[in-house]
């Protein structure tokens, strides 16, 4: 990995070269070991060294990019030479959004020694064998195990510069029995104290035992107990196609007009909160400005957006600090935390007459993005609950429901929250219950 | 590379291999009649993958002065694989091969300029303002690819390849009555992609369609929603791409059979013995074919040095034959039919579609829609989702064109989604159209693996015809 001083003369030289053109530099270096298992062994162990740069060559109503991983003086200094070429036979467009300016530098490490100790491609190995030795003849694993290293900075010509390094795991298992029923969990964090990759494999084996004979149900209306992971995966979804500003610009967002008020039930609060420790590190954004926290739904009610640049620059309001460098999002909200209710999930069952249990989704995608209406199929556990308790694993179902219906037919959230992955981030959320949630198919 | 290789073969590994890959795009895109985005990329490293004691390992990075070392992390982390390894890892015989391939291309898209690509992307967005000129948004976009290869073994392979791709698309999006719809051309998502030259973007009639796929734009915002119930479909060749994608191409990948996948994207319906399968009517006749000129998944060579191929997958309705890597045909018994590949030099070859193709049929397109009695013509697909065995699936197309008593009615509607569940639904063809009706449809982003890998993936096919599907979900109370 190249140390903080490497990244910034990397970009001092774009930055110089790109002269007389304001010109900003987003560095992406990171190094990634995974090691992925199934049929209990390991099949795939893999590591990927990767350091690109991004560079922005701003006109007064232009703008080119490009992105290399040649990050040699010579290899920079003929790109910017190309990119300035180019830049003078485009035509004008809209003013790109000023450069970030505000604190010189900003800097956050929050490296773990520990982390990066504890998990060599060898004590992955180890880590993953242990797991797998813990089951009988009658199950197998599948999963991975993840350490990430990963430094990215910004400059501009204005002189600006961000520096943020930090590492993280992620860990995934699947236990399947040989009759076919399935069992998941995931665990990620970038705290060495947080991650418990055994505890994590045997919620996978709990689950996957309890998935036994499944029986079928018919599609309709079922009230519907969602575990965090299950909650995580409508909010990812939910993100892009709503809580960005870009989204409300385009008309395709189900908040479009509706900001200020109540979209969903009072007991949702969403908020993505850069400062909450259960989601990623990384307090700039992909332009360098400062991450802000934005209120996204608060007691229900449809209170902020996040923005980037360029969505903020035409909606005529400051960014957010949400840049992903994807202006197609217009911002993508990386640090979404869901508030929780008071009631443990266990309770939640307890006090349930009827109902289904979801693990989590599979294949989720929108349908209609006004109606935030979404489509998946339940995975890896779906569970009938009766009369409080757990009497039967379900073959796997297929929803399509507006979440403008589903968010406002909540009967209780849980108390406990876990950090799911999404594309760009992380989320932190709770369980849900959910009254008439539409089952419009049936699986295997 | 050589030294590297020598230095590998010192430390006693079985196999090894390294792929330097020098990957440069460009992406433009218009919006409003104004240029959006203006992007050139390039990316240059290796991967090194080793086989050592029965154990794989493999290492990539972009610093070329660094190559011994990242051999010697790619053997570290074979060994470390022991630790949790039951059986060795065996890979099926090829060819030891040296040669070359390039894509064929008449206009090297690299060589046209800028403006000229603008030019063409503004005058589809002006014909479909002219026609339409409320219309809330009109986009263009174009994608051009050059990707160099170089694959050496220690089994003495040493194969050169230089892959070029082209594509375009238009999109205009209307909004009223609190509601948005879009018409895309030729497809969604950015429109088709080929491995061919700046001629694919130029032949495409982009500017022709444009009033077109503005009107209907326009007209989707006032149509009715689609209904539900069961409905006689003929879908069209760009909806028909994502439906061989999703329902063929994903479940006969072997690794996914094998359980690879299992932990992620998920396995499959079928498994080892199913060859025989009754997967689709008579009318069903898929192959896997790398070697159709102009595919977007269309090559020389895959990445583990083995020869493009056509191979039957589905031959009238009955299931034939999987695609493989090295790793995965072994454990059949079989040699590997050349589908082994990777997203990037970052990344380890795995199991990925070439071009599944649909071949044609011998149906007119009129003699299908004129054996529909009440009925629905899909195109353009809007949404996606399949089960993690690749069997419930339900997608969302842009429209629906009303068929009643053999004829299209010209009544449109919006939203349209359909159900099924695979094998039943393959079986539910009655018709193909024929050759005159066929066209490839590249899919420049099918996601798969860990760390995630983007492939590039062709679907030939001709509009088809299913009897009694499941259209809509308004009706599950």
């Amino acid at each position: 990995m190249l140390s903080k001083e490497q990244i910034y003369e990397i970009i001092d030289c774009v930055v110089s070269e790109c002269q007389p053109y304001e010109a900003k530099a987003l560095v992406l270096s990171n190094g990634v070991g995974l090691s992925r298992f199934a049929n209990s062994e390991i099949h795939q162990n893999v590591f990927e060294n990767k350091t690109e740069i991004i560079i922005n060559i701003l006109d007064k109503n232009k703008s080119i990019e490009s992105a290399t991983t040649d990050y040699s003086k010579d290899g920079l200094k003929q790109l910017v030479a190309e990119m300035k070429e180019n830049l003078i036979f485009l035509p004008n467009a809209d003013e790109p959004p000023p450069l970030a300016t505000g604190e010189v530098e900003i800097t956050a490490d929050s490296f773990s020694d520990e982390l990066e100790r504890l998990y060599t491609v060898e004590n992955r190995c180890k880590l993953i064998k242990d797991c797998i030795d813990t089951l009988s003849d009658d199950y197998m694993a599948y999963g991975a195990l993840t350490y990430s290293e990963e430094q990215i900075a910004v400059g501009n010509s204005t002189g600006l510069r961000r520096f943020a390094r930090y590492n993280s795991v992620d860990f995934s298992a699947l236990v399947s029995s040989n009759s076919g029923g399935t069992g998941y969990a995931q665990m990620l964090s970038n705290t060495p104290a947080n991650m418990d990759v055994p505890a994590a494999f045997m919620k996978a084996k709990d689950k996957a035992e309890m998935n036994q004979n499944p029986i079928d149900i018919k599609p309709g209306v079922y009230t519907v107990i969602l575990e965090p992971m299950a909650v995580g995966a409508l909010l990812s979804d939910m993100a892009f196609m709503g809580f960005t500003g870009k989204s409300v610009l385009n008309q395709a967002s189900f908040l479009t007009g509706k900001l200020g008020e109540k979209v969903f039930d009072e007991r949702i609060t969403i908020i993505d909160d850069v400062t909450n420790k259960n989601t990623i590190p990384l307090p700039f954004d992909f332009e360098g400005e400062t991450r802000q926290v934005v209120s996204i739904i608060e007691k229900g009610v449809a209170k902020g957006l996040v923005y980037d640049g360029t969505s903020a620059a035409e909606a005529g309001v400051k960014t957010t600090g949400h840049s992903v460098n994807m202006p197609e999002y217009g911002g993508v909200p990386m640090n979404m935390v869901m508030g929780n209710g008071e009631k443990t999930l266990d309770q939640i069952i307890s006090e349930t007459e009827s109902g289904l249990l979801v693990t989590k989704f599979h294949y989720m995608n929108g349908l209609n993005p006004r109606q935030a209406q979404l489509t998946a199929l339940t995975r890896d556990g779906l569970f009938k609950i009766e009369n409080g308790k757990i009497v039967a694993a379900v073959n796997n179902m297929r929803f399509t429901e507006s979440m403008l219906n589903a968010f406002n037919q909540v009967v209780d959230v849980s108390k406990e929250r876990q950090s799911t992955g999404f594309y760009f981030g992380s989320c932190y959320v709770p369980g849900m219950k959910i009254n008439n949630f539409h089952f419009t198919g049936k699986t295997k | 590379m050589l030294k590297t290789m020598a230095m590998l073969k010192e430390k006693g590994v079985e196999y090894a291999d390294v792929r330097i890959n020098d990957i440069v795009t460009e992406s433009i895109s218009t919006e409003n009649m104004k240029t959006q985005m203006m992007y050139t990329g390039r990316t240059k490293g290796y991967g090194i993958r080793v086989f050592l004691d029965g154990s794989m390992g493999f290492a990539a990075s972009q610093d070329f002065d660094d190559m011994d070392a990242i051999a010697n992390e790619a053997l570290r982390i074979a060994k470390a694989s022991k630790i949790a390894q039951i059986a060795p890892v065996k890979l099926a015989k090829k060819d030891t091969v040296v040669d070359n391939y390039l894509t064929h291309v008449e206009i090297d898209p690299f060589t046209v300029s800028k403006k000229d690509k603008l030019d063409l992307l503004f005058a589809a967005e002006k014909a479909m303002r002219e026609a339409v000129p409320e219309l809330f948004k009109t986009v263009g976009n174009m994608d051009f690819r050059k990707e160099e290869k170089w694959f050496m073994d220690s089994d003495g392979s040493d194969i050169r390849q230089v892959l070029y791709e082209s594509g375009s698309g238009i999109e205009a999006i209307a909004v009223g009555n609190g509601d948005i719809q879009q018409r895309t051309f030729p497809n969604s998502f950015r429109g088709n992609f080929a491995t061919a030259g700046y001629e694919f973007v130029k032949n495409m009639g982009l500017v022709e369609n444009a009033p077109r796929v503005a009107r209907e734009a326009a007209a989707l915002i006032s149509a009715d929603e689609c209904p539900s119930g069961f409905y006689d479909l003929v879908i069209d060749g760009d909806q028909m791409t994502l439906q061989i994608h999703e329902s063929i191409g994903h479940p006969i990948e072997l690794d996914r059979v094998l359980g690879y996948e299992a932990g992620y994207a998920g396995t499959s319906f079928l498994n080892p013995e199913m060859t025989g399968f009754q997967y689709g009517s008579e009318h069903i006749n898929i192959v896997a074919d790398a070697t159709v000129p102009k595919g977007l998944g269309t090559f020389g060579y895959d990445d583990e040095g083995v020869k493009a191929q056509r191979v039957p997958i589905i031959t009238k309705g009955i299931f034939q034959n999987f695609i493989s890597s090295r790793d995965t045909a072994s454990i059949l018994d079989q040699a590997s039919n050349g589908t082994s590949r990777a997203d990037s030099w970052g990344r380890i070859p795995i199991v990925r579609m070439t071009n599944i193709n649909l071949l044609p049929g011998t149906f007119e397109l009129d003699e299908l829609i004129a054996g529909v009695e009440d009925g629905l013509y899909l195109s353009a697909n809007k949404s996606w989702s399949i089960d993690d065995k690749r069997l419930n699936f339900q997608f969302g197309c842009e429209i629906a064109y009303e068929i009643k008593n053999g004829k299209l009615t010209g009544k449109i509607y919006k939203n349209p989604i359909y159900s099924g569940i695979t094998p039943k639904f393959w079986n539910a063809c009655d018709g193909v159209a024929s050759e005159k009706y066929w066209k490839m449809f590249g899919t420049p982003n099918c996601g798969k693996g860990e760390p995630g890998q983007t492939a590039h993936v062709g679907h030939g096919s001709s509009p088809s015809r299913f009897r009694k599907i499941k259209v809509g979900v308004t009706d599950v109370k």
